[in-house]
């Protein structure tokens, strides 16, 4: 997938229902109220965090290509796509965004540090600048090395057959492969900038960067303990566990204890609004979210059947439909809704 | 043991570099020392050794983040495991570890701003620290090219650690300088050491351009004659890139290097001008720091340096290895009142003083709001707590006058007809009494010197992704 593709990707979802800044948020995986459940109510699930670094102008001068394509039409509201982007069909993906968060960049990291310190120590050469220095990625690195016995010939050979066969079996192209391969270092060969990789690719720098999240996410997703039990031990406390927030854990765990919303928001210090929040994140996350403390079931169906009528997930619509509605009311009630749609 | 030998046992050098011995004699006989050693000359073994032999830690107070981390990794690749940093990139986990075992580090790095916290004094209060180096001790000097505020605050420190010995470690440093290094620390009676600011076998050459255009063609000219690796240091990042560029389209292997890279990348482009893979870096002024290349021959500066001392600093990095390194300093019409209008745009100005003094404690919104620049920031958040307005404009006032004086220099540096190097050394109140044969325009070059481009003109190997593999990890 290639970056503009991923933004209209995204933008299909979005379309007459977000700003054209939405995506931006969503892309770099911002932990926000509103771009949490966005992610839940339109499904954006693999796109949220897969370029965590991106900057605004990057993404805009994207976004200006998509206008003078002809793919998007000026609207200072909402997204406003052309005929031509809606016949458009997006490519596959192999993008797990909401899975990883960001994480395969800690993994890729510990991966280079590894092997940059085999690729050294195999040919008997004792100094190097780390091409990692963070203090975090190298404790850990060092502390892996040292379980894994990393000096025995044997493992060196091992470590690089798992590399070798889970990175072939994987189903993307040869070149996708390389640029991941032209970003680890070693002894006497150094990694690539990403402009570099782009003269030699023809990709964009952005494109490459995107492609690289792609087979880290699908690569990350085909290790398993039993093929490859050294790579394994590289996704140590990088896949989310529970998909909510850490602050909604939190939240959670007060309320299941019997705070109120109200008390939780005072014991937390946090506004009533962030833990309101936390509950659609709950909602949307939680099959069984017993909603019935915060909204009776008429209201809740009331504004489910408007939102499907009307085929609008804009908070402003609704409520002029059911004034009685509180915001967070009609944000629950999306929620809920969500995938059972 | 004699300190040769430990030298020896320690670290398997045979001798001291110049400077070092006589440094490291005083601090172990307790003194303060003032040190100007020039980059490249092993300044961080002055603490190292004695911090072998003296009884508890020693802190180092470091201004530059970046340094911070190239220094806190150059120890360690030289062995030394009781090393920690503490500074605000450490996450809280890591915090909370770092605390707990401080007392067992032989070598603990700080930056200034840390050294203010409450909690971080009151953690340092509880150690035995034998020796405290003030790194880069230029930087305390407000009338200095780099002056950094908080560095002041080293000062407020010592009495909190029982006034233990000091050492104030720079590469550059005026006489004026070196007297503010001794009041703001407080050393009465320091042993001073400074070393010969001159690199006999750097040559100092100099290209004047009627026309900015000229200077590319004369520039993709020389890079296509002579031999490498060498830094052309250009005044922005767009125009390192350009160049860049400009050489690749030579078939000259080059990449740039700027602040607004991704540190990856970075960290790349350092790796493989070590390597060799590249011959020519162009960048700003961000390259330097962290690049332990010996054998750099040439430095371009393709725009003028803001200062003498920064200039200094950038040529040094060539010829560590002591064979004859060419620097060579561009300059077309309109070149210096570019660089005056970027020494003096760093100043704070009239409004940005009165909008500090105006918002009082809610500062930290004029800089996320764009009315108060970064560096002018920084500078007047320290005045502001100690001077009533009036005072601080008068200072910038006064600062406005040294900057001027800067650029002043700058401007000789381009125009002197006399020696080049006696024009750089009086800039440090030293004096030259040898000059070498090779020595600069006014003195005439020996260019036969400087190798001719040997190396045929680059090709990207395509490689496939399992013989990269194969190279990084091979049988």
């Amino acid at each position: 997938m290639l970056f503009h593709e991923l933004i209209l990707s995204v933008m299909k979802f979005l379309n007459f229902e977000r700003t054209v800044s939405s995506p931006y948020h969503l892309i770099k995986g911002k932990k926000s109220g509103q771009t949490i459940q966005d992610v839940g109510y339109y499904r954006l699930h693999p796109f949220f965090s897969v370029l965590p670094k991106l900057e605004k102008p990057v993404y805009d001068q994207a976004v200006n290509e998509l206008y003078t394509k002809g793919y998007l039409l000026e609207n200072e509201e909402y997204i406003h796509l052309t005929e031509k982007a809606l016949q458009w069909k997006p490519p596959s993906y192999n993008l797990d965004g909401w899975k990883y968060r960001g994480n395969e960049q800690i993994f890729f990291k510990r991966l280079s540090l590894i092997i940059q310190t085999l690729s050294h120590v195999h040919q008997r050469e004792k100094t190097f600048d780390p091409v990692q220095n963070s203090e975090e990625i190298q404790l850990w690195t060092r502390s892996y090395l040292q379980r894994i016995d990393f000096r025995q010939a044997e493992v060196y050979a091992r470590f690089k057959h798992e590399v070798e066969l889970s990175l072939a079996k994987l189903p993307i192209g040869d070149q996708q492969k390389l640029i991941l391969t032209l970003r680890l270092s070693g002894f006497g060969v150094s990694g690539l900038t990403w402009e570099q990789i782009s003269s030699l690719t023809d990709l964009n720098p952005m494109d490459a960067q995107l492609q690289m999240v792609e087979t880290l996410h699908i690569w990350m997703d085909s290790l398993n303990a039993i093929e490859q039990p050294l790579l394994v031990g590289l996704l140590a406390d990088l896949v989310q566990v529970s998909s909510l927030t850490d602050s909604a854990q939190r939240t959670l765990k007060l309320f299941s204890q019997g705070y109120s919303l109200q008390q939780i928001a005072e014991l937390r210090k946090l506004q009533t609004s962030t833990i309101e929040d936390h509950f659609v994140e709950l909602a949307m996350n939680d099959p069984h979210f017993n909603y019935l403390p915060f909204v009776g079931e008429e209201l809740l169906k009331s504004i489910q059947t408007i939102s499907s009528s009307q085929g609008t997930k804009r908070l402003r619509d609704i409520k002029i439909k059911v004034p009685d509605a509180s915001y967070f009311q009609i944000r629950l009630s999306l929620a809920m809704k969500g995938d059972s749609q | 043991m004699n300190l040769q030998e430990l030298l020896y046992s320690s670290y398997g050098y045979t001798s001291f570099r110049p400077g070092q011995e006589e440094i490291i004699e005083q601090v172990l006989k307790g003194r303060d020392v003032i040190a100007l050693l020039p980059t490249g000359m092993g300044k961080s073994m002055c603490y190292q050794l004695p911090a072998r032999l003296l009884k508890g830690s020693v802190l180092i107070v470091s201004p530059l983040l970046s340094l911070m981390q190239d220094q806190v990794a150059q120890l360690k690749k030289m062995g030394e495991k009781s090393v920690v940093a503490i500074n605000s990139f450490a996450t809280p986990q890591e915090k909370a570890e770092i605390w707990r075992s401080l007392h067992n580090f032989r070598f603990i790095f700080v930056s200034p701003e840390m050294l203010m916290q409450p909690f971080v004094k009151k953690q340092l209060q509880n150690l035995d620290i034998s020796l405290v180096v003030a790194d880069e001790a230029h930087c305390i000097s407000q009338w200095g090219f780099d002056f950094r505020p908080d560095y002041l605050r080293i000062a407020e420190i010592l009495p909190l650690l029982g006034n233990p010995q000091i050492l104030a470690l720079t590469a550059t440093a005026t006489a004026k300088v070196t007297e503010e290094i001794k009041s703001y620390l407080e050393i009465d009676e320091p042993f001073l050491y400074v070393h010969p600011m001159d690199r006999e076998n750097i040559v100092y050459d100099r290209k004047k351009f009627e026309d900015p255009r000229d200077k590319i063609r004369w520039l993709l000219d020389f890079v296509g004659k002579y031999q490498g690796p060498g830094i052309i240091y250009a005044g922005t990042r767009k125009k390192s890139e350009e160049l860049s560029s400009l050489l690749r389209e030579q078939g000259i292997s080059s990449s740039h290097y700027h602040g607004g890279m991704e540190h990856q990348d970075r960290i790349f482009v350092q790796q493989q001008f070590q390597n060799g893979e590249l011959e020519w870096v162009c960048s700003t002024n961000a390259f330097g720091m962290g690049v332990h290349i010996s054998n750099i021959r040439h430095v371009i500066h393709f725009h003028l340096p803001t200062s003498v001392e920064g200039y200094v600093q950038e040529v040094g990095r060539a010829g560590r290895d002591g064979e004859p390194a060419l620097a060579t300093l561009l300059h077309s019409p309109g070149d210096e009142g570019l660089m005056a209008s970027m020494v003096l745009d760093d100043l704070p100005t009239r409004h940005e003083i009165e909008e500090v003094y105006r918002q009082g404690d809610a500062q930290d919104q004029l800089v996320s709001n764009g009315i108060v620049r970064e560096t002018a920031y920084r500078v007047l958040s320290y005045w502001r707590t100690r001077l009533p307005m009036e005072g601080t404009i008068a200072q910038i006032n006064m600062l406005q006058q040294q900057k001027m004086i800067q650029i002043e220099k700058m401007n000789r540096l381009v125009t002197t007809e006399g020696c080049i190097r006696k024009f750089i050394i009086e800039c440090f109140d030293q004096e030259l009494f040898d000059l070498p044969e090779n020595c600069c325009l006014n003195h005439g070059i020996i260019y036969q010197e400087f190798h001719l481009r040997t190396q045929s003109a680059s090709s990207t190997l395509k490689q496939s992704w399992q013989e990269r593999l194969n190279a990084l990890m091979p049988r």
